[in-house]
């Protein structure tokens, strides 16, 4: 047929530049320890490269090779005390007080531009942090804290209002340091569409390089890094439309890493190729069906469905739970006990809950009142039938999948359940403003859930992130305990299990996964580390050792 | 021919004007909120009321209509909601890529529609004309982005004889400063340009099949093979010459379909042009960047009109004497 | 899949074979019913059409599964095809075949549906324009040059992303509205030759009714082309619908239509390949033979191939 010819011609000639390329690129180039490229497929972009401003995990990888915590988390991930934690901006510190905490930052730390980092570097990044205006999303998590001044320009103070185990936590994991000489001129509600933004200048182990829109971001090695030379030369993060594009080019060569594999078909893909390894790790995120317990558009009245905390624990029973996780995740991510992911100190699969029992829940409904008095399949109640919206982002193949089975499950129960599927955007937008019945969400988790349980499922999460406004006096009693229990690890351990146990009874969601991680890299790249808060933490101490260079790790640009 | 064109101009400026008028009517009937962007956690109420004071959308509509339309004379397309940066800027960088990919779209429709129409008409109701038309056909009737999915999965994922999306080679081409590079641009372009191209092709082929027997049946055409000119000389010199006329109508009309073909192909292929830009700005309520592609889109489209316009004008001398 | 469902399934096409048949018989006399069948293609898209018609109609029969049931998520989901399931199931545990035909209802429907309203608002408009003409002509012309000038897929994304969410009548509606531009510049022009002919004069200087003029005396003059786009136009639209629901936009879960299809098979077509490729073939197949009957059609219907 000659349709095809052109085609091959095409494709010979390109492959001839192709070969071209190498040929040129092998004169001359890189070599020795620090010449590696690392190529990131990913099915996010990042919204804005400012951390204070943006919590997508993609923002997160990226903004962390550009920007230093004062300390970072061991590979332990204790979050209890100081003693586990790596010195990163902050070379020392020390305690004066119980609550006042001194951070002596490293005198070698710079800015891009040259100008070193300082303490006042610190007091405006917690100024920025907490100032309602920018409206960090980690600002609540700052709330212990009650100062930060400066000593003198590399001596930093941390006043905090009270005691309490993860003090220093709070203090060093939730800032990125930012340039104070850059960013004091920019207007506080405007931050998020700062030129800074899409242009940032940082004092991490990476410079900014470039930005392209839908396509990928660049960053360099900073050879004078004060911590130590990065091994990888280049971190490119490509962009594709969706996760499962992300491990095709993974495969297809154009990418090495994918840091989430997500289904067991990706793992099963990628992982039998013989160019990549897989690195499983734990998993940080949690997703379940949030219900709306306030009507939709008005917070002040209950929801005419799922403000009966009875019916809310039928459609919890109706569903089963691990056929479903079966079906999406297969091996890969277990049935969460409560609002938890796998990181978390507090998993503990012993965590009471409620079972899957459809004929419960059959039996509960129909004592509520509804039945199938039409007999068209769907259960209604006087001349009501049975029915909601369910909210799902389209950007989560996950979610969406879910979303379908879902479905079906409740429809077989005789509830008529139709989906909202809508931008991610959209989606948090809708969620915030409670224009909701019920939706499927996903929290990725601190590895503690100090700052997320409260501001998910608490008064303190209202308008913010506790979506559907659950509220229960005594749940919150048993949280504040369990963050502020000094004593020991087991009994603070204790009262959170009592206080998800609490939770679970009122069935303020259905816990759907709770994801377990696996990455693929290509296998030339060594030392591959991943800390399971946040796997690009390390990145910086991943090399590609000189023997295994390829041409794309040589090549000068 | 100048008043006809100085006429033709100011109807499609008049059809612009109306395009954005609509837009900006439909999106405001839509009730956006700019402070949806936020990930994960929310923004603030005090952050949410001070964007919309930033972008005026607490004014009446008619004054916002008013300042957009005013904006717009002065080459201003707004800010855009979701990339934190200048509508145009980000148009600016889209641009160039689908002109590329569209263009080259164009070049494949044209150059294969019209071998396949000349070699079906040669061969009218034989086995080689059944067969190539259905074919095309069949090619002609698949959902673009199904086409787009089914080469990349065949070319790209099975054979890998393509990449399987992107602009270009991150790793040894950032920059398209070389001829490898070009060639390796070349490479990621053929499989989203050929989808285009390919469905483009089918109708092409088609319609000069269809063109090129009008024509000859023709007197003149009859008359050439009564002289005794071998067939191959009558049909490509003598008729193909008389059938390019409608084609070039075609030519300035195929340009705005491909462009909104590309909205999926590019969707598909990862390719960073205006279509998957306006895609996703739509699907985030993006609405200064909506409003802008949708502008860009109507200028093409009413563009592509009046080329042809001019094209038929300037190819048949008839038109002239009758538009004047 | 049951003995019976394969019999009904070879019932419908025989029933199509019958159809084609007959149409043929009765239409064969004339010359543009000849001129329509010597398409070679012709009489093998109409037994397309007229077998996923039946098979759409008579549903419940050919098929083992209610659409949407997942028969077991856990141990048959992305099921290779097999005798069972003779197109295999999809991620979900849906039997592909079964949601095929129920979702040849839809997408059919959706096309039949959305074109009716093309058709109707074109007929009106192109009517209305090239009767009265003047400002009447003019206004509606620069409407329609407004509508031609906004890419069809790039409204209806607008309309439909924008607003939370949009019922399928709702965007069928949409659809329908978003494609009578080309018709109703067509009829307008059909209009216009037709009534300057003396049997409209005449029925004009009798005083009849405009509507009346229109319906009785132009409209049958300007049939033929109406037709013909209105074959095209539903393929077109079936394709628009797939698009769509590529985008996560077209038919609402858990209703099957070709196009959500696809869309729902896409994400394991590595595993799964049958999922998304049989809804993808069947649109191809269904839009082609459309293209072909709206091709045959342009030619029978054409008065002047009358002389040719």
């Amino acid at each position: 047929m000659p349709t095809i010819r052109p085609t091959r011609r095409l494709t010979a000639a390109a492959l001839a530049g192709l070969l071209l390329v190498a040929a040129c690129a092998r004169k001359g180039g890189c070599t020795g320890d620090y010449c590696g490229t690392l190529v990131i497929a990913t099915g996010g972009e990042p919204d804005v490269l400012l951390p204070v401003v943006s919590d997508r995990a993609i923002t997160r990888d990226v903004t962390d090779q550009l920007f230093l915590k004062l300390a970072d988390l061991g590979l332990s991930g204790n979050t209890v005390g100081d003693e586990d934690f790596q010195p990163l901006l902050a070379e020392r510190w020390e305690w004066d007080t119980p609550t006042t905490l001194v951070f002596h930052l490293d005198p070698r730390a710079r800015w891009e531009d040259g100008r070193a980092v300082t303490a006042a570097d610190v007091a405006f990044t917690y100024d920025i942090y907490t100032d309602s205006l920018v409206s960090s999303p980690f600002r609540s998590s700052l709330r212990h804290i009650a100062a930060v001044t400066t000593r003198d320009s590399l001596t930093v103070v941390f006043r905090f209002r009270q005691r309490y185990p993860e003090m220093f936590y709070d203090a060093v994991y939730h800032m990125r340091i930012l340039p104070s000489h850059l960013l004091r001129e920019v207007p506080r509600s405007q931050w998020r569409s700062a030129a800074f933004g899409r242009a940032p200048v940082g004092d991490g182990p990476y410079r900014f390089v470039a930005w392209r829109a839908g396509e990928s971001l660049e960053l360099s090695a900073d050879s004078t890094f004060f911590l130590g030379r990065p091994h990888l030369r280049r971190l490119i993060w490509r962009f594709t439309p969706d996760q499962q594009v992300a491990v095709t080019q993974l495969i297809a060569g154009d990418a090495d890493a994918v840091e989430v594999l997500v289904t067991p078909d990706n793992v099963q893909r990628a992982c039998a190729d013989a160019r990549l390894a897989c690195y499983p790790y734990k998993g940080s995120a949690y997703g379940y069906v949030g219900f709306n317990l306030a009507a939709p558009g008005d917070s002040t009245k209950p929801h005419p469905l799922f403000g009966d905390r009875e019916l809310r624990r039928a459609l919890f029973m109706t569903v089963d739970r691990g056929a479903l996780l079966h079906n999406v995740f297969g091996d890969l991510a277990k049935v969460p006990p409560g609002p938890m992911s796998q990181l978390s100190w507090t998993w503990d699969p012993e965590t009471r809950e409620l079972p899957h029992d459809s004929a419960r829940a059959a039996r509960t409904l129909t004592r509520l009142g509804w039945t199938d008095s039409d007999g068209d399949g769907i259960r209604d109640r006087d001349a009501h039938p049975l029915a909601f919206r369910l909210l799902v982002p389209t950007t989560s193949a996950v979610r969406r999948q879910y979303a379908r089975l879902l479905q079906e499950q409740f429809r077989t129960m005789g509830i008529d359940v139709q989906l909202d599927e809508v931008d991610f955007s959209v989606f948090n937008e809708r969620a915030r403003a409670g224009r909701f019945d019920a939706l499927i969400n996903a929290w990725n988790t601190d590895p503690t859930p100090s700052s997320g349980i409260p501001q998910s499922w608490t008064r303190a999460g209202f308008g913010r992130s506790n979506y559907g406004r659950y509220e229960n006096p005594a749940f919150e009693r048993l949280v504040d305990r369990a963050v502020a229990s000094v004593s020991s690890r087991a009994e603070a351990k204790r009262t959170w299990r009592a206080a998800i146990e609490m939770l679970n009874q009122d069935a303020p969601g259905i816990f759907l996964f709770a994801t377990e991680n696996v990455a693929a890299v290509h296998k030339r790249v060594a030392d591959v580390r991943m800390r399971p808060d946040s796997w690009s933490a390390l990145v910086r101490t991943w090399r590609i050792p000189a023997d295994r260079l390829t041409d794309r790790d040589r090549v000068e640009r | 021919m100048a008043a006809w064109l100085v006429r033709r101009l100011a109807a499609s400026i008049a059809i612009v004007w109306a395009v954005v008028t609509l837009t900006f009517v439909i999106v405001h009937l839509a009730h956006g909120s700019p402070c949806g962007q936020s990930d994960g956690r929310p923004v603030a109420p005090e952050t949410c009321a001070a964007l919309i004071r930033r972008f005026g959308l607490d004014r009446p509509i008619g004054i916002q209509y008013v300042k957009y339309l005013g904006a717009l004379l002065r080459g201003d397309l707004g800010e855009s909601l979701a990339l934190h940066r200048p509508v145009a800027d980000a148009l600016a960088e889209a641009l160039p890529n689908t002109f590329t990919l569209t263009l080259t779209a164009l070049v494949i429709d044209f150059a294969l529609g019209l071998a396949l129409g000349v070699y079906q008409a040669a061969r009218e109701r034989r086995f080689g004309d059944i067969a190539l038309g259905n074919a095309a056909l069949f090619v002609n009737s698949m959902p673009t982005f199904w086409l787009g999915l089914v080469l990349l999965l065949l070319l790209a994922q099975w054979l890998r004889l393509f990449p399987v999306g992107g602009l270009r080679d991150l790793v040894l081409c950032p920059r398209m400063d070389s001829l490898p590079c070009l060639a390796d641009f070349a490479w990621h372009l053929t499989l989203p340009a050929l989808t285009l191209g390919l469905v483009g092709a089918a109708g092409t082929a088609r319609y000069q099949r269809a063109a090129l027997l009008e024509v000859v049946r023709q007197d003149f055409v009859r008359t050439a093979r009564a002289k005794g000119l071998p067939e191959r000389r009558v049909l490509l010199v003598h008729a193909l010459r008389n059938a390019l006329l409608p084609l070039v109508t075609l030519f300035g009309l195929t340009f705005p379909f491909l462009l909104t073909g590309a909205v999926l192909v590019e969707t598909v292929f990862a390719w960073p042009g205006m279509g998957r830009l306006a895609v996703t700005a739509i699907l985030q309520r993006d609405y200064p960047v909506v409003t802008a592609a949708a502008l860009i889109a109507s200028v093409m489209v009413v563009l592509g009109n009046l080329l042809a316009d001019v094209l038929y004008g300037v190819a048949d001398p008839r038109i002239r004497v009758r538009a004047t | 899949m049951s003995v019976w469902n394969w019999l009904a399934v070879g019932g419908a096409a025989v029933l199509a074979l019958v159809a084609v048949a007959e149409i043929r018989r009765r239409t064969g006399t004339g010359s543009s019913g000849r001129r329509f069948f010597r398409h070679p293609s012709a009489a093998p898209a109409l037994f397309v059409l007229a077998f996923f018609v039946t098979v759409a109609l008579a549903a419940p029969l050919v098929t083992p599964y209610r659409p949407y049931v997942q028969i077991d998520i856990t141990r048959l989901a992305n099921h290779a095809p097999s005798t069972q399931f003779p197109l295999g199931t999809d991620p979900f545990g849906r039997d592909v075949w079964s949601r095929l035909v129920y979702g040849a209802r839809i997408s059919l429907g959706i096309g039949a549906l959305a074109m009716l309203v093309a058709v109707t608002t074109g007929v009106v408009v192109g009517g209305v324009a090239g009767y009265f003409r003047r400002w009447v002509d003019a206004t509606l012309m620069r409407l329609v040059d407004v509508g031609l000038a906004m890419p069809r897929v790039f409204m209806l994304l607008m309309v439909v992303a924008l607003w939370d969410h949009v019922p399928l009548t709702v965007l069928v509606l949409l659809i329908g509205l978003t494609g009578w531009f080309g018709t109703s510049r067509l009829v307008r022009a059909e209009v216009l030759s037709v009534r300057e002919r003396e049997f409209v004069a005449a029925a004009r200087a009798l005083g009849a009714e405009p509507a009346r003029v229109i319906l009785r005396h132009v409209l049958p003059n300007a049939a033929a082309p109406i037709i013909v786009s209105a074959a095209l136009g539903i393929g077109n639209v079936m394709l628009l619908e797939a698009g769509l629901s590529f985008l996560g936009l077209g038919v609402p879960s858990p209703a099957p239509s070709w196009g959500n299809m696809i869309a729902d098979g896409w994400p394991k077509m590595a595993v799964a390949w049958w999922a998304s490729t049989f809804p993808g073939l069947a649109i191809s197949l269904v839009v082609m033979a459309l293209n072909a009957v709206g091709d045959a059609l342009r030619d029978a219907l054409d008065p002047r191939k009358e002389t040719a």
